[in-house]
């Protein structure tokens, strides 16, 4: 069975998918109702959530869950708002196939043939948008949008600290879009207070968040039964099970952690034990005893109070433990136990071989171990005290249905990786060149240039065939160092171009190769915001063309027009078709830094499409034109849907209209929005629907198979080989 | 073969509320909850159609776990009431029918959800800190020097549940053991921070309600075989416990994962049995009166400790474990080697007693906070049903002392919230007109549908046709028989209140509860002279009540909330 893929079924899956995910995006979003198979309910918001939930068959809306789960695994956020995007922007292309129909209408061809023409065109404007989403945003996001980045850190000196304000309007948006309008306000609350209070050291917040990341399932308690509003945050680490025996103890409290049993056994697995005589049996189990118990007593003379195990200990060591007044705890999962681990750096207690010789073992300090009654169920409740930059505390999470507590776990989880990426750096690079000619559109360009691809290597090779060498081997070396291949690959091009234009000669071949070398030792090193030139160290090292080279640059900088370079296809010489022609390009290595924001509320998605849309006139080509035209007006769909609910003033026509003025006459623009939105996410959220949608694009035909490939063939073939 | 199949897509269903399928699922819910409320509430009859047992109730655990509930929306519902009851085994089918009546009222006035969400927000907020200040007439302080107050919060437990079979004497009689039960687990010296002891239930099936009894200690059920090996209980001023909790059976402990190989002839059971003759030698030259085994003790073991006049008893089992270290004072010995002097523990004395056909062996600890208390009901079902009952008064005793007010009962609280809520929306709307940016048409829709929630709420009470009234002073809550005679003047009727704080002496202007009338101010602030006039008030748990309270609304906005449902048919 095979069907025809094209943009009218994507649309149409894509539009269902979005009458389901509009319902719950944003502060005025409501909530949806999973029911498992099981029997037990679930509330969500979550738009990654509910796509899993319905279990679609559709095989473009598998490929569509299938995008949004990897972007999620990136960041985190952002599912509801690219299943909207996607569904404007597959809009935006089938108004365009309208438009042109007559065009298709004219020639009389069979279906068939008419599907695979339009497959073809499909290819082609999948191909344009893959060039802009390498090419044309990062310039755009660089050049333009960056100038109304705002920061969430307090101040611009180096030392990065938070500010309390700020995050706490980063995470009130996060959590109107994620948990149910009565709990939000409180839930943003609890999380940025959980954050503060762990945070020992405020330069190190990055720390705390990776390993409450990492944690999170054991940093909370849900008590079911209770109303929302008795949630809260206890100093301390809550293990979620009661002592096997507990001693009350003040003071000076060590702790040791087991992972096996202390009482010594008969055998242990692989060995045997034989047994001669009954004597033999009981001086073997009072051997045992005595051992266990003088184990125990070392422990005590450690002054240790409190013994972790990970596994169930026999009745004969919680009696030894109690009559020594060591509170134990049996069962740890290893999550707990690494978590502690990392809290406390403190390595599980090795049992000394021989019964003479102990060694000082390993033990740490706790400030107070007491059993904490939380609904009738008891737990284990921990003061650790830390040696690292996270000071240990647990958030309880409290509601009227285990559905409603896990939302309110899983945003707050969701929270934490939403935080850790915008906190981190993420890079930009995109090429300008001054190039009066216009530069044709992606792939004619790849066409032309496929066509003229002999030609560049011709020259080259007989210009000069050591040069070839050095470039050859410069590859290898690049292949070597493989931190930043992408960067560098871009490298080698234009050395083959400048050799050219300035007619090179013998003794640069060595000057070339130590500047690639250089390049590469620079590009690997993390730059932030600095414009790299890769004809700089070319200049120093060769100053006789110096003074052309300078104004090459200057003039780079005043006429910006960007190539259309696909950045996996720049390796290839053959792209670089007008060679004579782009001879000064320059390589931007840019980046969003970390913690930059922007106000909520279709903030971004306004700024893109204003940009873009400028970009779309000055642009000449129509394809560029087109996509971008597409893309700016498929931004608009999520603030519609933002303000769909707004009347008068706040209505989105008028927004739209200020928010443009604003932009035209140099204005700030003024939101009525409290809350802010992280901008690496946005991006990243572009970036990933622009690329499903060339993957669903790309796709002409869907064949079903009846039964999976069988997996026996390959084995009888293996045993045959 | 594989029999991993393909999940089925789940059905998803938008607007889940607007269907009519959604209403009459959830009017038959509360139809249901309804028809239970209250001491003169309809018992259902709970059975499985292939057998089993057949449970008669008008609990809310009982009735919502064993309901199918096909709709999603009613499993939210369903879910949020059992764990609410699992958190205060109070005020279940009160979370039940405030949250249908909500739902459903809220739903005819078709706002938007927002502003319906946000204004029960508002609402349920001042109904809790009204509740929580001191001006508040249906709050009462309890008073701890008195057992009054604490006895009708029992009694008013018992009444309402109908499915117990009680009597009135019978009720007074449990209710004064429970009461009973309650203050022996507190202990005498209490410091800073009081930890309760803990009440044992006993059960004794087939006797009358009114042998049930409470003891101090702990009562362990032996059979009469058992007994007769039990020796006759020298008189002494203290007896001498070990409490075991290893096996003391004789069997290999675990022997680890390797092999165990044994040479023909040697037999590890004599030196199992071996090992414990050495104990029970230590047992008796440590002078143990008593030894109690939570597993089993060796035939043989108990045979040497008899004629050692040592008792034995074992199969003690583990949920006895606890009570029993804490009456002994001893710590539970998991040893068979050598014992340390300092696990032993005493009792103050030990006897045998019979009650109705069963035979216990008698604990009686020197001073502690565990009793014993033995509750007798005439067939199985009632008494599963007084059993739970018990539990939940206890429960609710325990709240009470850490939350010292109790909350007027009857539905008395229910009427008087809304005279309060009425006369505030309508005298002070501007503050919650500007903090929640809506208008006033809104805020009154709402307010009436919020209303109308808690007062049909109180109807429930009522089951037998009769009309309720509201009185125009305190707002409090009265009811008349129905089929009055045409010439009595039915105002004249009620002589009580629900709760039972108010006659019908003072002029008081009654009307219909449901019909419309102009909202007043209701007397706040509690006379001092009508806390200490009646002596049998109908009382609730302020803790379960207010937090049942805030449970439903915040279940009513989560469920008004769904915008669509998916369903996993997997």
């Amino acid at each position: 069975m095979a069907a025809a893929g094209s943009v009218t079924v994507a649309l149409h899956v894509a539009e269902v998918l979005e009458t389901i995910v509009s319902g719950c995006l944003g502060p005025e979003g409501r909530q949806v109702l999973c029911t498992k198979p099981t029997g037990e309910v679930l509330l969500s918001r979550d738009g990654g959530r509910l796509l899993k939930a319905l279990h679609l068959e559709h095989p473009v809306a598998r490929v569509m869950v299938a995008c949004v789960s990897s972007h999620l695994r990136k960041t985190g956020d952002g599912a509801k708002t690219f299943i909207i995007f996607l569904c404007h922007l597959l809009r935006g292309l089938r108004e365009i196939t309208d438009k042109e129909k007559d065009y298709f209408l004219f020639e009389n061809i069979q279906t068939c043939g008419r599907h695979w023409k339009n497959c073809c065109q499909w290819k082609f404007i999948s191909q344009a948008l893959l060039t802009f989403q390498t090419q044309i945003l990062d310039y755009i996001m660089d050049l333009y949008l960056s100038r109304h980045f705002l920061s969430i850190f307090s101040s611009c000196s180096k030392e990065r600290t938070l500010c309390r304000s700020s995050l706490e309007m980063l995470l009130g948006a996060y959590f109107c879009g994620r948990v149910g309008r009565n709990n939000h306000n409180l839930i943003s609350q609890l999380m940025c207070d959980y954050v503060f209070k762990c945070t020992a050291c405020e330069s190190r917040f990055e720390e705390v968040l990776e390993i409450v990341d990492d944690c999170f399932g054991e940093l909370k308690v849900g008590v079911t039964g209770l109303p929302v509003s008795d949630s809260r945050i206890i100093a301390g680490l809550v293990l979620q099970r009661d002592f096997s025996v507990y001693c009350p103890a003040d003071g000076d409290i060590r702790i040791a952690i087991v992972t096996e049993t202390i009482q010594p056994l008969f055998s242990v697995s692989g060995s045997e034990f034989i047994l001669n005589s009954e004597a033999q049996f009981q001086t073997s189990q009072l051997w045992i005893t005595e051992r266990t118990k003088a184990i125990v007593k070392h422990l005590q003379s450690q002054n240790v109070k409190l013994l972790l195990s990970t596994v169930k200990q026999p009745d004969l060591v919680i009696y030894c433990a109690g009559l020594n007044g060591i509170s134990v705890v049996e069962c740890l999962s290893h999550e707990e136990l690494s978590l502690i681990q990392r809290v406390i750096g403190l390595a599980p207690f090795a049992l000394p071989e021989a019964s003479s010789q102990y060694e000082l073992s390993h033990t740490a300090l706790v400030k107070f171990c007491k059993p904490l009654i939380l609904r009738s169920k008891r737990y284990v409740h921990l003061g650790l005290v830390s040696t690292c930059s996270f000071t240990p505390h647990c958030v309880i999470l409290c509601g009227p249905v285990q559905g409603l507590i896990e939302q309110h776990e899983d945003a707050l989880h969701g929270a934490f990786k939403m935080l850790r990426q915008v906190f981190k750096d993420l890079d930009l690079n995109y090429v300008t060149q001054t190039s009066d000619q216009n530069c044709t559109s992606g792939p004619r360009i790849y066409e032309n240039s496929r066509e003229n691809n002999e030609l560049p290597k011709i020259v080259n090779s007989s210009i000069q065939r050591s040069y070839q060498d050095t470039v050859v081997k410069n590859k290898g070396e690049l292949a070597k160092t493989q931190t930043n291949l992408k960067v560098c690959s871009n490298l080698i091009v234009p050395n083959v171009k400048l050799e050219k234009t300035v007619l090179c000669s013998a003794p640069k071949v060595a000057v070339t190769d130590s500047y690639q070398t250089e390049e590469t030792l620079r590009c690997s090193s993390p730059n932030k915001g600095t414009i790299m030139d890769d004809h700089e160290p070319y200049i120093e090292s060769n100053s006789a063309n110096s003074t052309t080279e300078n104004t090459r640059r200057e003039i780079s900088y005043e006429n910006l027009q960007v190539t259309k370079l696909a950045r996996k296809d720049s390796m290839l010489p053959l792209r670089y078709k007008s060679l004579e022609m782009c001879s000064s390009q320059s390589y931007y290595f840019s980046s969003i830094p970390a913690g930059c924001v922007l106000p909520v509320g279709g903030n971004f998605e306004i700024l893109l499409h204003y940009y873009l849309l400028n970009y779309a006139k000055k642009c000449q080509q129509s394809e560029q034109t087109m996509v971008s035209r597409i893309i700016a007006n498929a931004l608009l769909g999520v603030p519609k849907i933002l303000y769909k609910s707004k009347k008068g003033n706040y209505s989105f026509p008028q927004v739209y209209v200020r928010a443009l003025q604003a932009l035209q006459t140099n204005q700030p623009m003024i939101s009525n929005q409290t809350g802010l939105e992280s901008v690496a996410g946005k991006y990243q959220l572009l970036t990933s629907v622009l690329q499903c949608l060339t993957n669903i694009l790309t796709v002409d035909l869907v064949i079903h198979i009846e039964r999976q490939p069988q997996e026996i063939y390959d084995q009888d073939s293996e045993e045959e080989l | 073969m594989s029999r991993l199949e393909a999940k089925k897509p789940s059905i998803c269903s938008r607007e889940p509320l607007t269907g009519g399928r959604a209403g009459a699922s959830l009017a038959a819910l509360r139809g249901l909850v309804a028809s239970c409320y209250g001491p003169a509430g309809r018992l259902k009859q709970l059975h499985n159609g292939r057998g089993g047992p057949v449970a008669t109730t008008s609990r809310s655990a009982a009735l919502l776990a064993g309901l199918p509930v096909s709709h999603p929306v009613l499993k939210v519902l369903t879910a949020a009431v059992r764990s609410h009851v699992a958190c205060f085994s109070d005020a279940g089918l009160f979370t039940a029918i405030l949250c249908c009546n909500l739902v459903e009222n809220v739903q005819r006035l078709g706002l938007t959800p927002t502003t319906v969400i946000r204004l029960n927000k508002h609402l349920l907020s001042l109904c809790t800190r009204y509740l929580k200040s001191e001006v508040c007439a249906c709050r009462i302080p309890v008073d701890f020097g008195s057992t009054q107050i604490l006895l009708s919060l029992v009694r008013s437990i018992l009444t309402s549940k109908p499915a117990c079979m009680l009597i009135a004497k019978e009720i007074d009689h449990i209710s004064t053991l429970i009461l009973r039960a309650f203050l022996l687990t507190i202990p005498e010296n209490a410091q800073e921070h009081v930890i309760l002891g803990k009440s044992i239930i006993v059960p004794l099936k087939g006797q009358r309600v009114i042998d049930s009894a409470v003891l101090p200690g702990i009562l362990i059920e032996v059979s009469e075989v058992q007994l007769k090996k039990i020796l006759p209980i020298k008189k002494s001023d203290s007896f001498k416990v070990a409490v075991f909790c290893v096996s003391l059976s004789g069997d290999l402990s675990d022997t680890g994962e390797g092999t165990l190989l044994v040479s023909y002839g040697v037999s590890l059971e004599n030196a199992a049995l071996d090992q414990l003759f050495n104990l029970g030698k230590q047992l008796v030259s440590d002078h143990v009166d008593l030894v109690l085994c939570q597993k089993v003790i060796h035939p043989s073991l108990k045979q040497f400790l008899r004629t050692h006049q040592i008792i034995a008893v074992d199969r003690i089992g583990v949920s006895l474990m606890e009570p029993l270290s804490k009456v002994t004072g001893t710590r539970p010995i998991g040893s068979l080697g050598s014992i340390s002097p300092s696990s032993y523990g005493t009792v103050k004395d030990l006897c045998i007693a019979k009650f109705g056909c069963k035979h216990f062996f008698h604990l009686i600890p020197n001073k502690t906070t565990v009793c014993s208390l033995l509750l007798c009901n005439r067939n199985d079902t009632a008494w599963d049903e007084l059993k739970l009952t018990c539990q939940t008064a206890l429960h609710a005793l325990q709240l009470t002392v850490k939350e010292p007010y109790v909350l007027l009962g009857g539905g008395c609280t229910e009427t008087h919230l809304v005279a309060y809520i009425r006369h505030k929306t309508r005298n002070e709307p501007e503050s919650i007109l500007r903090d929640e940016r809506c208008s006033q048409t809104e805020l009154q829709l709402v307010t009436e549908a919020f209303c109308s929630a808690l007062e049909s709420l109180a109807g429930s009470l009522e089951h037998d046709g009769g009309e309720v009234l509201t009185d125009g002073k305190y707002g409090h809550f009265w009811s008349v028989q129905a089929n009055l005679p045409s010439a009595v003047n039915w105002p004249d009727l009620p002589s009580r209140c629900g709760c039972g704080l108010y006659s019908s002496q003072e002029e008081l202007s009654w009307s219909f509860l449901r019909s419309a009338r102009h909202p007043f101010p209701p007397q706040t602030c509690l006379s001092p002279e009508a806390k200490g006039s009646a002596d049998t008030l109908t009382l609730d748990c302020f803790t379960a009540k207010l937090s049942g309270l805030q449970v439903a609304v915040e279940t009513a906005s989560l469920i008004l909330d769904l915008s669509c449902v998916i369903e996993d048919t997997n």
